[in-house]
């Protein structure tokens, strides 16, 4: 009896000793890493310091050629405070290209310092924005204190605070209750609610997105032409718009949204509803007997898709009027979008927002980018017509080249265009200069109500890091535009484009060669004064696949690849 | 007088005809008061299951396409306009009858908690009956494996297991009757353990049965009411289990009808368009406490030592 005691006692004892080793040691674990990350940046600010006085020794970044597939050709910093782009073909989209929040610039000596990993400097930000990051308490919240040191109009109010929740009956529930002051995406349904309420405010987000449902052509029985036309055709693309978007929202023609122009072929209509002629091509096809499919998607709301397990179930319903059997598949949101862009998913719900507001970023993206399966084999004389549209700076000519590949899409139907989503967000109603964005970058360093001194803002989810050269998502996206800043802006609420870090740029003639002035006295939230040669170290940091900090979060730098096409060195 | 002689007659004979004591105990439970209720209940829900293609006006996954989607219900006995189409639970999220797809869900509902419960008796009882039976170091193992299963709290053990089979309503169904499975085999290990010790057990032993024929005619149906209680308050909780996994959306796949998915689906919608929450709530209600209602009845019913007091 008592030895057994003894054993039971000893067998505790040995656990408690086994949780005790283990949480100790689990709680250095992330200090650990804290440490070296600012270890080199102490000795970073004096290199920096007497160096700046001394003779500016620009980078030249070149690639020997312009045979590796990308649009540099070159990027210099002429002085400390010119920089130079070359390319290799003319890119009359490149100011509103360089505008994007991926491109923000930032220190060279932190990058270095960081190896250019985003999560490791998402710990300690380091901007020139109006804001700055105080707190992330990850998996709740962001807090953000205006930077006293702002070159600019400095933000307006004092602390800014990001929430999330995928729920928009959550996100309008703090709004009603005062626990936030402005949300995104409020549930269509909700329009009516908020507009009848006299403390909230609606700002409608003009549509500059595309809600499509694609198909990948090399997976059965999408590989048939004709049974992406039926699927066309059984589609009530009217139907769907009316019952599940949102006032101001349109059905789709074609891939872009009538804003953007050229782009946009006025008159193109999409294939007419029409479940007969539908059925046909589909006993045509060899599926005499029906057809069984997966649609895949995910739910997340998004400005182009306001309810997509809805949407997804009329489609499952209309299908079935011609005999095809639609089994659904909720995916988690990242798993759904590399599925999709790696090729394995055949029958999908996908869309596009904007991120610049030109037809390059719309078509060149899905339908002119090897990197991308998501529709299977490129369509060669597409890709062609989009190229050579994508380097003419003549907008009627550009227009000719897009209407021949609007034509020519909806001949070989890699997609369905169903809709151009209206959106919206909604504030409180006492806060001045509150805006939806088209392109989703809301700006709150000019948003300002009299005696507040806190603005919470809740939007659909958690930024993934805050260091956004390697990020797609909309969400992660708007953290980063409080805090980062690039070359040029759009403006607020808005598409034009506007100086910000550059004072001024010019291109030549034939849009190959930009140089762009920057601003004098724009200093970094470590004190590091903006130069040449942090624009040039951030964007090769991205170009160049062999640059020590080409690391981002994933490596894959899916919008440099989408905007400027190949990696420098890239194997 | 004639009349009021015949059931005193019957009632004297009644004292002397020997009733089984399966038959005893029904009668029992019919005059049960909450057990009835149950039962009337459980009778309608049967019925709407069964008969739910005459029941239901329409498909329950086909689109109207004449209606708004969320409308609210419209009754034409309470004064909704006679030109508009009768929807008396409204229309749900999808421009569905919201009415159609409630009455069909029953059915999907009852399957479930049936077979969930059917599997989880059948191999609960087995892995009970044999751990009770053979004792020793065999139901030392079986019995630590059953407490390592409780040790789970049982809605996230069938998530972790719908998680490693895959989505689908099949998955569902066994997960929860995996989860479902030491309450059982606990229950009758227990009543096995005290049954087997009984004396005409020992005689049968005596008599040189093998102890097969012991297990499954001397001691099981010993050990059977019990079994029936737990199984009937089992099937209530399977059901929930069920529309709870459903409304995570880990269960039943859309476009089903199926009570937890109509839940979950229009969750978002409680303050717009409560309808759509509230008829499947109440449905799931109404399920569970049918279910429940009939197993306090039976336990009241068949446990020997509150028998005295149903009689009253």
């Amino acid at each position: 009896m008592k030895h057994k005691f003894y054993t039971f006692m000893g067998i505790i004892l040995l656990l408690s000793m086994a949780l005790a080793a283990c949480q100790p040691a689990a709680t250095p674990a992330p200090e650990k890493p804290a440490e070296p990350t600012k270890a080199p940046e102490a000795p970073a600010e004096p290199t920096k310091a007497p160096e700046a006085p001394a003779a500016f020794e620009g980078m030249k970044v070149e690639a020997p050629n312009c045979d590796y597939g990308g649009e540099f050709k070159s990027i210099e910093a002429v002085d400390a405070k010119t920089v130079k782009f070359t390319l290799c073909y003319p890119d009359p989209a490149f100011p509103q290209k360089v505008a994007f929040s991926v491109f923000s610039i930032q220190d060279k000596e932190y990058l270095d310092a960081n190896g250019g990993d985003s999560v490791k400097m998402s710990d300690n930000v380091n901007g020139t924005g109006p804001y700055k990051v105080k707190e992330w308490k990850r998996g709740d919240s962001i807090i953000f204190e205006a930077n006293p040191d702002y070159w600019g109009e400095k933000a307006k109010i004092p602390t800014l605070i990001f929430r999330w929740s995928e729920q928009s009956a959550q996100r309008l529930l703090e709004l009603q209750s005062g626990t936030v002051d402005g949300i995104d995406n409020p549930a269509p349904e909700d329009f009516a609610t908020i507009e009848g309420d006299a403390n909230l405010k609606l700002y409608p987000r003009p549509a500059l997105n595309i809600f499509y449902i694609g198909f990948n052509n090399k997976i059965k029985p999408f590989d048939d032409v004709n049974v992406r036309k039926a699927f066309a055709m059984a589609i009530d693309r009217q139907r769907i718009v009316d019952q599940f978007y949102p006032e101001g929202s349109r059905v789709a023609d074609v891939f872009v949204p009538p804003l953007l122009k050229p782009g946009y072929s006025e008159g193109q209509k999409w294939y007419d509803y029409n479940p007969e002629e539908a059925k046909k091509l589909l006993e045509q096809a060899g599926y005499k007997d029906g057809l069984e499919v997966t649609l895949s998607f995910r739910n997340v709301v998004r400005g182009y898709l306001p309810t997509p397990d809805k949407v997804a179930q009329e489609i499952q319903a209309q299908l079935k009027e011609i005999g095809v059997n639609v089994k659904i598949e909720e995916m988690e949101s990242a798993a759904f979008i590399d599925a999709t862009a790696a090729g394995q998913k055949g029958f999908y719900l996908l869309g596009w927002t904007g991120d610049y507001p030109d037809a390059t970023n719309f078509y060149d993206y899905h339908f002119a980018n090897a990197n991308n399966l998501q529709f299977g084999d490129l369509f060669p004389d597409v890709v062609e017509a989009l190229k050579a549209a994508g380097q003419t700076a003549d907008e009627a000519k550009r227009q000719q080249y897009y209407d021949t590949a609007n034509k020519l899409i909806k001949e070989y139907v890699p997609m369905i265009p169903v809709a151009h989503g209206a959106s919206a967000v909604a504030f409180k109603a006492n806060f001045e200069g509150a805006h939806a964005s088209p392109l989703g970058n809301e700006y709150f360093a000019v948003v300002s109500a009299s005696g507040v001194d806190q603005l919470v803002w809740m939007q659909n989810g958690e930024p993934a890091v805050l260091w956004c050269s390697d990020e797609t998502d909309g969400e992660t996206l708007r953290a980063c535009e409080q805090v980062y800043e690039t070359l040029l802006a759009f403006e607020v609420g808005g598409v034009g484009v506007e100086p910000k870090l550059a004072e001024k740029y010019e291109a030549n003639d034939d849009a190959t060669e930009w140089v762009f002035t920057l601003r004098e006295g724009v200093k970094f939230f470590n004190g590091a004064t903006l130069d040449a040669n942090d624009v040039v170290a951030t964007f090769v940091s991205q170009w160049d696949a062999k640059d020590p900090n080409h690391k981002g979060r994933t490596t894959t730098f899916e919008y440099f690849g989408a905007f400027f096409g190949s990696f420098l060195n890239a194997e | 007088m004639s009349e009021t002689l015949k059931p005193i007659a019957e009632n004297n004979q009644e004292q002397y005809t020997r009733h089984s004591p399966a038959q005893e105990a029904f009668r029992r439970l019919l005059r049960h008061r909450s057990a009835q209720a149950g039962m009337i209940m459980l009778g309608i829900l049967v019925f709407i299951a069964i008969f739910a293609e005459w029941i239901a006006p329409y498909d329950p996954i086909a689109l109207i396409k004449t209606v708004k989607r969320r409308e609210p219900p419209c009754v034409h006995l309470l004064g909704c306009p006679k030109d508009k189409e009768q929807h008396i639970f409204g229309i749900d999220g999808n421009s569905r009858d919201l009415f159609s797809r409630v009455i069909f869900g029953s059915r999907l509902s009852l399957q479930v908690g049936l077979a969930t419960i059917s599997f989880a008796i059948i191999v609960g009882g087995l892995i009970g009956a044999i751990s009770g039976f053979l004792g020793g170091w065999v139901d030392n193992i079986i019995m630590r494996i059953m407490d390592v299963l409780m040790a789970f709290p049982s809605l996230l053990l069938a998530i972790a297991i719908v998680a490693v089979l895959g989505i689908g309503l099949i998955n569902a169904l066994l997960a929860i009757g995996i989860v479902s499975i030491p309450r059982f085999a606990r229950l009758i290990r227990s009543t096995v353990l005290s049954v087997k010790e009984l004396d005409y057990v020992q005689a049968s032993r005596a008599l040189g049965a093998s102890p097969l024929h012991i297990l499954f005619n001397r001691v099981l149906p010993n050990a059977i009411s019990p079994l029936i209680v737990q199984g009937t308050l089992g099937i209530a909780t399977a059901i929930l289990d069920a529309a709870a996994l459903s409304f995570l959306g880990l269960g039943a796949e859309k476009p089903r009808p199926e009570w937890g998915l109509m839940l979950g689906e229009e969750r978002n919608s409680v303050f717009n368009a409560p309808h759509l929450v509230f008829f499947p709530g109440i449905a799931i209600m109404f399920t569970v406490l049918s279910f429940n209602l009939l197993g306090d009845g039976l336990r009241d019913v068949l446990d020997p030592r509150l028998r005295g007091s149903t009689r009253g």
